[in-house]
């Protein structure tokens, strides 16, 4: 409690909030452009977020990019039919059809209005549910650890984008890539090729903007200067209050939907968008009407999405397992401002962590107020050339990854990871469960060894009787993995066949 | 390339590399000079790499296989005519990669000021921008003002000649103290 009251009291700071806003700001800039993404906008922002020095700052900035981002990526996906981020796929279906009826200010102000409740409640779920978690996390010891990272893993790779054999090998691929450096137990260089830059290890910033912003910038490279032909108009009457009161139920629904699935990691925006659009069609009175313009969809698919951010945070801070890319990137954050996420963040930095997630809920207010003033400029964004956006993203890229330890190796490894990652997009790989190999890998290797000496010689008493806990979750994992597989499955099917209707 | 085509390489590459990596992981991971004894490490430290590179190579020996059995592989007729289609924006992007792993090389040489206007000057013409006052406005600016925030404001250092700080001396002399 005196944590939350000391987390009050740090939050409600003036240059905060002018981050936030400068956050929120560039997110939705970021989001609004098609072809910019909200895990590449926040890889180019992550060295700017620790070089203000105060995580007080830093992190709500970012979080700030992260909203703005989910909310940005629906103003194309409404006006020109392009999702600017793969969370606004489900809402072209109806927010496009309200454009072409003449609506498109109504389309993006009910997806405004259904994103920024959904995250107001889906924040408040989250300050609410951190503590509880947190007291029990706080009770694991390194085998509990190890375990809830193995279901963790499991998870993330059968969630993945497209068949889980490309999960399981993108993942691999990312553990493998976490072991070289030093060995945690006995210092043995692994992988180094007897080079002192690698003994380290590599550094997880050069890492996440190689492989999230560089594949970005040379799929621009390709396509070249696509300014959009299609005229964004910001046209037609606004939502009136009856509209909205309408839309509250599925706006709820949605934020039940997109806050469960925030909670386990690997899920993420798309599936929540798809699922509170499905789920909002299966509800309505009128279905027949989805997809020819329904405010519903808008609502559903924008109130599941942006319920997804507040919630990633639960298992981010307690158990430091990032759910998705951009909480992978917003660990990189917590971790360059000296904060280590985990089951003891909250014992030793709780203030701060409060002050975050209060910061996070006040963010709200403002993406209201922000989101509503500034919808005519983004409206006009989405036609910006990309030729004067990507040399900037690019220098971000390269300045970010070196200021981020001033190491000039760095600069080797974000290219490395760079061509890895254009060569995983190309072949469609999903590179997300790489990066959280790359991030979990190691400490499920340490927290497994440190079990390993716990257990001792009678690991038979140390498995059946002692850490019963551990030993349910283990054999729970691959039954999990195996129903969660099978359902993304059905699921991609269903969305497949919904995106084809 | 198809897809098809691409993550057959890309998971044959990866299969490679594992293989070759398991068979020389006895020359991969080097013991410190002064190993510890083996009662005080509660793990050797080529367990966890090596089930992890089993790992690998079963993964993906698995798609490879799978990928050979539904001959999901396909005719190199539709490959030639995709790679046809893909060679519009091919070049642009061996260009651009020879240039970004220049700049890379050469950013604590020439300096970031230096290095980022090339880089930038390079991209925006690739991706497309033929607006040359636009162009070098942009890369000129971008980077001299982003030098300038890293260094003066948040007084962290940037790789840069002697040349360009002095240049850029006088400028920062004049901005307020933060």
């Amino acid at each position: 409690m005196e944590a939350l009251i000391a987390g009050l009291d740090a939050a409600l700071r003036i240059d905060t909030f002018i981050w936030i806003s400068g956050g929120l700001l560039l997110g939705m800039l970021m989001g609004s452009l098609p072809g910019f993404t909200t895990s590449m906008g926040m890889s180019v922002l992550v060295p700017i977020s620790f070089l203000v020095g105060d995580p007080l700052i830093g992190i709500p900035f970012l979080i700030g990019v992260y909203k703005g981002g989910i909310y940005g990526g629906s103003v194309p996906a409404i006006l020109i039919s392009m999702p600017g981020t793969g969370a606004s796929i489900a809402t072209v279906f109806d927010g496009h059809e309200l454009t072409k009826k003449g609506q498109p200010r109504k389309a993006l102000e009910m997806g405004l209005y259904a994103s920024a409740i959904s995250d107001l409640f889906s924040d408040l779920f989250t300050l609410v549910m951190i503590i509880p978690v947190a007291a029990i996390v706080l009770g694991f010891g390194p085998p509990e650890i190890a375990a809830v990272m193995f279901l963790s893993l499991v998870i993330i790779s059968v969630t993945s984008t497209g068949p889980v054999i490309k999960g399981l090998l993108m993942l691999c691929l990312g553990v493998l890539f976490g072991f070289i450096g030093a060995d945690p137990f006995s210092g043995a260089a692994r992988y180094t090729f007897g080079t002192n830059q690698l003994y380290d290890g590599f550094h997880l910033i050069p890492m996440l903007i190689g492989l999230f912003a560089l594949p970005e910038i040379f799929k621009a490279v390709k396509e070249g200067d696509q300014t959009n032909s299609r005229i964004a108009q910001f046209v037609g009457d606004h939502l009136n209050f009856s509209e909205l009161r309408r839309s509250l139920r599925t706006i709820f629904r949605s934020t039940a939907i997109g806050t469960s699935i925030g909670l386990v990691p690997g899920l993420g925006q798309p599936i929540a968008a798809m699922m509170g659009y499905i789920a909002a069609k299966n509800s309505s009175d009128t279905p027949e009407r989805f997809g020819k313009g329904e405010l519903d969809g808008v609502a559903g698919a924008e109130a599941a999405n942006n319920a997804v951010n507040g919630p990633t945070m639960v298992p981010l801070l307690t158990l430091g397992i990032p759910g998705d890319a951009v909480t992978a990137l917003l660990l990189g954050a917590f971790m360059m401002q000296g904060l280590r996420p985990g089951p003891t963040l909250m014992e030793t930095n709780g203030d701060i962590v409060f002050a975050i997630l209060i910061a996070m809920v006040f963010a709200n207010i403002l993406f209201l107020i922000i989101g509503y003033l500034t919808i005519p400029l983004f409206a006009k964004v989405v036609t910006i050339k990309r030729s004067l956006l990507i040399p900037v993203t690019i220098m971000l890229a390269f300045a970010g990854t070196y200021l981020a330890r001033s190491n000039p190796f760095d600069i080797v490894t974000l290219i490395g990871f760079g061509l890895i990652g254009i060569a995983a997009r190309s072949a469609k790989f999903d590179v997300a469960p790489m990066v959280m190999g790359f991030i979990l890998g190691r400490e499920l290797e340490y927290t497994f060894g440190q079990t390993l000496a716990l257990a001792g010689d009678d690991w038979l008493r140390f498995i059946f009787v002692e850490r019963l806990g551990m030993t349910a979750v283990v054999l729970a994992t691959p039954i999990i993995g195996v129903t969660l597989g099978a359902r993304m499955n059905r699921f991609r099917q269903k969305a497949i066949a919904g995106e084809q209707a | 390339m198809l897809p098809s085509q691409a993550d057959f390489l890309f998971t044959l590459v990866v299969f490679i590399l594992a293989v070759l990596a398991l068979i020389f992981s006895g020359k991969f991971i080097v013991d410190p000079p002064i190993p510890l004894d083996s009662n005080l490490l509660a793990m050797n430290s080529r367990v966890f790499p090596i089930l992890i590179l089993m790992g690998t190579v079963i993964v993906s020996f698995s798609f490879l296989l799978s990928a050979i059995r539904s001959k999901n592989i396909e005719s190199s007729r539709m490959g030639l005519i995709n790679v046809m289609n893909i060679s519009k924006g091919l070049w642009r992007q061996c260009v651009f990669l020879v240039i970004t792993i220049t700049s890379a090389l050469l950013l604590v040489t020439l300096g970031f000021i230096t290095t980022m206007f090339f880089l930038m000057v390079s991209t925006a013409f690739l991706v497309g921008n033929r607006n040359l006052i636009q162009i070098i406005v942009i890369s000129a600016f971008m980077p001299v003002g982003f030098y300038i925030v890293v260094t003066h404001v948040l007084r962290t250092a940037l790789p840069e000649v002697d040349i360009v700080q002095k240049f850029l001396a006088p400028l920062i002399r004049l901005l307020p103290a933060f």
